[in-house]
């Protein structure tokens, strides 16, 4: 160790090792509720890992034009499909029912995006030959702003999308007998 | 003390431990991450101690699509990254002028329209390749286009995408007097989801597939905005035309369509 | 003795001048983006700007720091002449041509792809093979860095290695390491297709690599920052170091686990498993420690100086230190601005947290916060300490010396706490305006108001830094004093092996990059399905 001679040596090693014990204890305390908020259904990592063909997302598979959008799983859930890609959103404009769970299934026709919606902890990003899955659940109607959170060349800055959450009765009106819906122009 | 020891005597306690403690970490947070945690998020969804530890280790996997809703309508077929080559091909274009001269009744002998029908000349191979690619698959559809493109095979639409990108392209035409730039093309309205117009027309950099717009017919570009807007267009990649189109008013399109118009070239106004 | 004067001077002149150039285009993309300026006509100009900002910022200037830090301490505390003065010289010039390769492009508008690169966005291959030019410097100063160790080492043997070259090593050996992931990404992904070799690329892969090299390159800017900590700030103000072991410990533990931790940069990418995204979050949390312990450290370094100054009481003392030392101000302002920036880094490591804020500008004040503020202030105070010694010339102004310090650090908080709060209301990154109309928007109208005076506040600073040191470079010169470094109280006559060589602790590094990123690279790399096509910015 240090040299061993003086008595006060050994004061500054015990002093930092009292310390290194309560900062090692702070840093497990805060792991842990990490940890502990992860296991009580806050927000986690999407579960699997999925792969996809961007070039053919527009020509077969679930992430064609006409079933992007909001659809009704048999269990009362809802899953929303989208993409990004230079520099929109499709559908530009995701109408989903407050207190539902929601999965969404997303990915990028080109290059990275992402998305987040405000007001919310929606956040993720989209990879080409990647699909991203985040589950989430609206308490209340309202609006919200989706803005692309990752730079996709020159046109970032106009890729806002929107998220409308409505009532489970709107929404399940406005669905009809519709199999996929948003809220685009 | 041990300083003259080699340090990496499995006898010093200082290696020994930390290599243990580093270990026992990975081994905690392994346990967690692969195990514990997929298995309690997860739920029902897990089958299985060796599935829980693959998805968490991220193995790809393919999700069947399910149900898939098809449309009533067709789309386009082009995969644009690979639809054209990026290298010049001298007989290519060769190739294409000779074809060329059956669009230039309406297109121009030189690419350069006398009608409303759309300049070619200088438009990026992608584009016209596209376009022939969809009028033929009927996914675009015109009356005077169909018949043209229905005789032309998978060549002959390389040989003329390559041949109209050849030739110089129309510049645009902005006299600062004339006209301001409108507010939609010069930035777009983002948050109605609209990028300025030259984000993927070229003014600024061009999008694969997105066509060069400048000297374009005004009365050509209004029709076809209002086509996306109509739906009675529907070749555009996963809406995204129809998106933006739907998302700007009427005069906004009004001004896109004329501030992209060119002037009309000299032989025309005589 | 300093013998490379030169040398050292080159690097910190290079380094600040293209840091003042990169700090006046900041300030600007501040303005651009705030309600202050009408919308910019032309966006690639915003994004072009960015690309060179962030790629000075990030590659160039810390670099050149660091490695002219790194010489100055090489032949400062081994009290050795620098062997291999051609190689360390050749290693600054493969610098300074590599960052003029990448900057053309860059300034023609043909490589607007962020310092972040993000395939499979491709720009011109220049700008990448430039950085890698700037990368292969770098390692240049490494290798000299080990090879001159090694030599004091053999002609000192079984005497401890001054703390600041130990450290300085450390750092050297950490960015080696960690700068491989971001070179493999380069070599092995990005320029064969921007060189047209190939055309497609696994864009999920990349970034991966890429986080490999993103975390831990902010442990090695922060290097010489926690240098100055241990080794100038309390020889300066009259005090010791507290504990030598624990500095040690600490600059141990950033060896071992600042790097195999990157993968909390992709807590929300979708081509990582959620275990190992879990892994890299625990061994995030531990590379916490030896900021801890940092922290105690030099809070007990500085209370020594204090007492030694006749300063009493649990917290008097420190209204006895000395205030008007800028190296003290300099290292107080340093300590708040890590407070608060290590303190969002702990909720960016957090999964649950970071999802509220990843890719906001939470994100973008965070590190501006520790790397603009807690890290680089220290390197001004870095490039005052050395400046007498590397000039013989003593400081212009402490006055000025001072004021610089003080409007970097209110620029700093001005800039960035507002830019904090932007983040938590949603307000995305990387956009060249926003439509601040839209009440949704206009809620962040003031704080985006708030950063870009901040950021011209910085800019005062930064010119007033560049004419301090020119002042100081041009005036009379005058007998400058040997260069000392800080003492323990109880300075070490012998050192543990573990606590005086780095091997072992490279093998750690290496082998937990192996665990935490040997999986998710290979399963990924072996894979022919997951490239993507290239998409080539700057075609028209």
């Amino acid at each position: 160790m240090a040299n061993g001679h003086n008595p006060s040596a050994g004061v500054a090693e015990r002093v930092e090792r009292r310390w290194a014990s309560v900062s090692v204890l702070i840093i497990v305390f805060l792991a842990g509720m990490a940890a502990f908020a992860g296991i009580h259904q806050a927000t986690m990592p999407q579960a699997t890992v999925e792969t996809i063909d961007p070039t053919s997302i527009h020509l077969a598979g679930e992430f064609i034009e006409s079933n992007l959008g909001s659809a009704v799983e048999g269990d009362g859930t809802v899953t929303v499909r989208a993409i990004g890609q230079q520099y929109s959103f499709s559908p530009p404009c995701i109408l989903v029912p407050a207190e539902t769970p929601i999965t969404f299934r997303a990915t990028s026709a080109d290059v990275v995006h992402g998305f987040l919606v405000q007001g919310t902890n929606i956040n993720t990003m989209l990879v080409p030959g990647y699909v991203s899955v985040q589950k989430a659940t609206f308490d209340a109607p309202g609006e919200h702003l989706m803005p692309c959170q990752e730079f996709c060349s020159v046109g970032h800055e106009g890729m806002w999308g929107k998220v409308q959450v409505v009532t489970k009765e709107q929404f399940l009106s406005q669905m009809g007998d519709k199999r996929r819906l948003s809220c685009a122009p | 003390m041990g300083d003259s020891r080699k340090v990496t005597t499995s006898r010093d306690r200082w290696t020994t431990t930390s290599v243990a403690i580093t270990a026992a970490i990975f081994l905690v947070s392994a346990v967690l991450g692969f195990v514990l945690l997929p298995r309690w998020e997860a739920g029902a969804q897990v089958a299985g101690i060796w599935d829980s530890i693959c998805r968490a280790a991220g193995l790809p996997r393919q999700q069947d699509p399910g149900d898939v809703v098809t449309a009533d309508y067709k789309t386009s077929l082009v995969k644009l990254a690979t639809a054209v080559s990026h290298k010049r091909d001298e007989e290519a274009i060769g190739r294409g002028a000779t074809l060329a001269q059956q669009c230039a009744i309406c297109h121009g002998p030189t690419g350069v329209s006398r009608a409303d029908s759309p300049n070619l000349a200088g438009q990026y191979a992608s584009v016209v390749y596209k376009q022939l690619r969809d009028f033929k698959d009927g996914v675009r559809v015109n009356a005077v286009m169909t018949p043209f493109a229905l005789k032309l095979s998978e060549q002959d639409m390389q040989d003329l995408a390559a041949y109209y990108a050849y030739l110089p392209r129309l510049p645009g035409f902005h006299p600062p007097e004339s006209m301001e730039v409108p507010r939609i093309v010069e930035s777009g309205a983002p948050l109605r989801g609209i990028a300025p117009c030259g984000s993927c027309h070229g003014n600024i950099e061009n999008k694969l597939g997105s066509p060069w717009l400048e000297g374009q017919s005004d009365l050509y570009l209004k029709t076809q905005l209002e086509a996306f807007v109509s739906g009675s267009r529907q070749n555009d990649i996963s809406k995204q035309m129809r998106n933006v189109a739907r998302a700007m008013s009427a005069e906004e399109i009004e001004q896109a369509a004329k501030y992209y118009a060119n002037k009309p070239p000299p032989y025309l106004t005589q | 003795m300093l013998h490379n004067r030169k040398l050292i001077l080159a690097h910190f002149w290079l380094a600040f001048a293209v840091f003042a150039l990169a700090l006046v285009l900041g300030a600007w993309q501040m303005y651009i983006r705030s309600p202050l300026s009408p919308w910019i006509s032309n966006p690639e100009w915003y994004y072009r700007s960015l690309t060179a900002h962030g790629t000075v910022m990030g590659y160039v200037f810390p670099t050149l720091v660091a490695m002219g830090f790194g010489y100055a301490i090489s032949e400062a505390a081994l009290q050795q002449q620098l062997v291999g003065g051609r190689w360390a010289w050749a290693g600054f010039w493969l610098i300074a041509v590599g960052a003029v390769v990448a900057m053309i492009p860059v300034a023609l508008g043909q490589a607007s792809v962020l310092y972040t690169f993000y395939p499979p966005l491709i720009g011109n291959p220049f700008y990448y093979i430039g950085v890698v030019m700037v990368v292969v410097g770098s390692w240049f100063w490494v290798a000299l860095m080990s090879v001159n160790l090694r030599i004091w080492k053999r002609a000192n043997p079984a005497k401890p290695v001054p703390l600041a070259m130990f450290a300085n090593v450390a750092g050297s050996y950490l960015w080696a390491w960690t700068a491989v992931g971001a070179a493999l990404e380069l070599l092995l992904q990005i320029i064969p297709v921007a060189l047209g070799l190939r055309s497609t690329i696994d864009a999920g892969l990349a970034r991966v690599f890429f986080s490999w090299t993103l975390h831990a390159i902010v442990y090695f800017w922060l290097m010489p920052t926690y240098i100055a900590y241990y080794t100038i700030v309390p020889r300066s103000i009259g005090g010791r170091i507290y504990s030598d072991t624990m500095a040690r410990v600490s600059f141990i533990l950033f060896l071992i686990v600042a790097m195999p931790i990157g993968i909390h940069h992709a807590f929300e990418d979708p081509q990582v498993g959620a275990g190992f995204k879990f892994i890299h979050s625990a061994f995030t949390a531990l590379v916490a420690l030896p900021t801890l312990l940092t922290v105690f450290t030099i809070c007990a370094s500085i209370e020594i100086a204090a007492r030694l100054r006749g300063g009493k009481g649990a917290f008097g003392w420190i209204k006895a230190l000395p205030w008007r030392n800028p190296i003290m101000l300099a290292m107080a302002f340093s300590f708040i601005m890590l407070g608060f920036g290590g303190a969002g880094g702990l909720i960016n490591m957090s999964y649950q947290l970071n999802t509220s804020i990843h890719n906001t500008q939470w994100i973008t004040g965070h590190f501006h916060l520790i790397f603009g503020g807690a890290i680089v202030i220290m390197y001004f105070a870095i490039a005052y300490d050395f400046w007498p010694h590397l000039t013989g010339r003593p400081l212009a102004s402490l006055h000025l010396v001072r004021l610089q310090l003080w409007l970097w650090f209110i620029g700093m908080i001005i800039t960035t706490f507002p830019w904090h709060w932007v983040g938590i209301l949603g307000m995305p990154r990387r956009m060249s305006y926003f439509d601040y109309s839209d009440p949704a928007l206009a809620i962040d109208a003031i704080s985006v108001v708030l950063s870009a005076l901040g950021g011209f506040i910085l800019v005062a600073s930064g010119i007033l830094f560049i004419v301090v040191l020119v002042r100081s470079h041009l005036g009379a010169p005058d007998k400058i004093e040997e260069y000392r470094f800080a003492v323990a109280v109880h300075p070490p006559v012998r050192v543990l092996a573990a606590l005086n060589s780095h091997g072992i602790w490279i093998a750690l590094m290496v082998g937990l990059t192996v665990t935490n990123y040997g999986y998710p690279i290979l399963q990924l790399a072996v894979r022919n399905d997951t490239s993507v096509p290239a998409v080539y910015v700057g075609e028209r």
